[in-house]
């Protein structure tokens, strides 16, 4: 599956589509880190960006996914032997350019963001949290992704809205019923982050799987 | 290979495609598919190639490697020809060193290091052809694969169709021009109204003819022979 991966992601790379989701990272960064991040503040600062990082996630895990053109991905699936491993490489390659993203995201504000390094434990969360996101926002990119939705309008409203649906059921007395963006948010504010940590990743990791299954389960049919 | 009651429709509530479809495809047998517009060939090779499971009904016994030509070589991406089937060997699990004597086969060797965007239709249709022949396929799906092809390769491709059958391989090449309707021994579906036709390939008896010619004559003959429809190989 490996080659297969490495293919995506050259096309992936070639064809520029990576400089729109880089593009609306670093405005974010920017904006997220105008202003020096005062110390003992970093993890409030990783928690935000994670959260609301989740949009360029899903973004870029589109993109990806809609790099190749329809008929690519049907001679992928005969090259690789069975359809399952083209959606298994979509996935992987859409997860390893997240992980870069998330990477810049962590790494950025240690050069410039941060006014003192934060601690080693606060960078660990900081890494967990924007996994979270990543996994989250790869599953929201994947099923808006062009084999789901073929018109790219429903599509982006799709991506946007569901992002959006969220962050704002998150907020709400029944925002278990999705990723708990605000909750995590609202933990690395507080401190209660660690004692959080399991139940959110647990209901994170929950919609993230649930909405790849469905991902998968509809791609049997939209090759 | 077998198809057995196999249905097949894209959506739970959409139309049928196909119904209670039941075929047997013997190794190294070669099938032609025709049928008109929107009958469901292009489906039924997909079903064929495992691309997509049957939405009732089963198949059983597809061989492993199975080689998958589009219809339309989808050209829109960023590789040289070289790259992108540098990559599906690799996809393969087989080394590149199979795509210049494939490309020397298909006269596409000038094309290797063209971009796939900047490749006419005809070429593109040989960088699908080379894609699907990396691996000697137990098993090769061709969706119109004479479209835009040139004379010499149109008529290169019945013979390798023909060695791959001669290896046991399976071959069904959906065929608008019926340039497969005489191929010896080929059996023929007509895909229509949800259903397939089949009908198992009568080809006459074949025998070799050895023909001895002037080298510079060569060219005529062999000509000659090919527009009245024989196969020729010249040796020596």
């Amino acid at each position: 599956m490996l080659p297969l991966v490495c293919f995506k992601l050259a096309a992936y790379t070639r064809s520029h589509r990576l400089l729109q989701p880089m593009i609306a990272l670093f405005v974010m960064l920017v904006v997220f880190y105008s202003s020096p991040i005062p110390q003992g503040k970093e993890l409030t600062s990783y928690g935000d960006s994670a959260g609301l990082l989740i949009l360029v996630f899903a973004w870029a895990a589109r993109g990806l996914l809609d790099t190749e053109p329809p008929t690519q991905r049907l001679i992928s699936m005969t090259a690789a032997g069975r359809p399952i491993r083209e959606i298994g490489a979509g996935l992987l390659a859409a997860l390893a350019v997240n992980l870069g993203l998330a990477a810049i995201a962590l790494g950025l504000p240690l050069l410039h963001g941060f006014a003192a390094m934060p601690s080693i434990g606060d960078l660990l969360r900081g890494a967990a949290l924007h996994l979270l996101g990543l996994g989250a926002g790869t599953a929201l990119g994947a099923l808006t992704s062009r084999p789901i939705m073929p018109s790219p309008a429903v599509s982006l409203l799709a991506l946007f809205g569901g992002y959006l649906a969220m962050l704002l059921i998150s907020l709400t007395p029944v925002g278990a019923l999705t990723v708990p963006i605000t909750r995590w948010m609202r933990a690395a504010n507080t401190g209660t982050l660690d004692a959080a940590l399991i139940p959110l990743t647990a209901a994170t990791l929950f919609w993230g799987a649930l909405g790849t299954a469905a991902y998968v389960r509809l791609r049997r049919t939209r090759p | 290979m077998r198809l057995s009651e196999v249905c097949f429709r894209y959506s739970r509530r959409g139309p049928w495609v196909l119904r209670d479809v039941e075929l047997t495809l013997r190794p190294g047998s070669v099938v032609e598919v025709t049928g008109r517009n929107g009958a469901g060939k292009s489906t039924l090779l997909r079903l064929l190639a495992g691309i997509v499971p049957p939405s009732r009904g089963t198949i059983s016994e597809r061989p492993r490697t199975v080689g998958y030509a589009p219809d339309v070589f989808p050209a829109d991406q960023p590789f040289t020809v070289t790259a992108y089937l540098t990559h599906l060997a690799r996809i393969r699990g087989v080394r590149s060193g199979a795509i210049g004597p494939l490309a020397a086969r298909l006269d596409a060797t000038p094309l290797l290091e063209r971009r796939l965007g900047d490749l006419s239709k005809g070429s593109a249709q040989k960088v699908g052809l080379i894609q699907a022949l990396l691996t000697p396929p137990g098993l090769l799906i061709l969706d119109e694969p004479f479209a835009g092809l040139d004379a010499q390769t149109r008529r290169e491709l019945p013979e390798i169709i023909g060695e791959i059958a001669a290896g046991g391989g399976t071959i069904v090449v959906s065929d608008h021009q019926n340039r497969l309707e005489n191929f010896p021994g080929a059996d023929h579906w007509l895909v229509g109204a949800g259903g397939v036709d089949a009908e198992t390939g009568r080809g006459p008896r074949q025998v070799v003819i050895e023909v001895l010619v002037d080298a510079e004559r060569a060219e005529e003959v062999e000509r000659k022979l090919r527009a009245d429809g024989h196969t020729t190989r010249r040796t020596g």
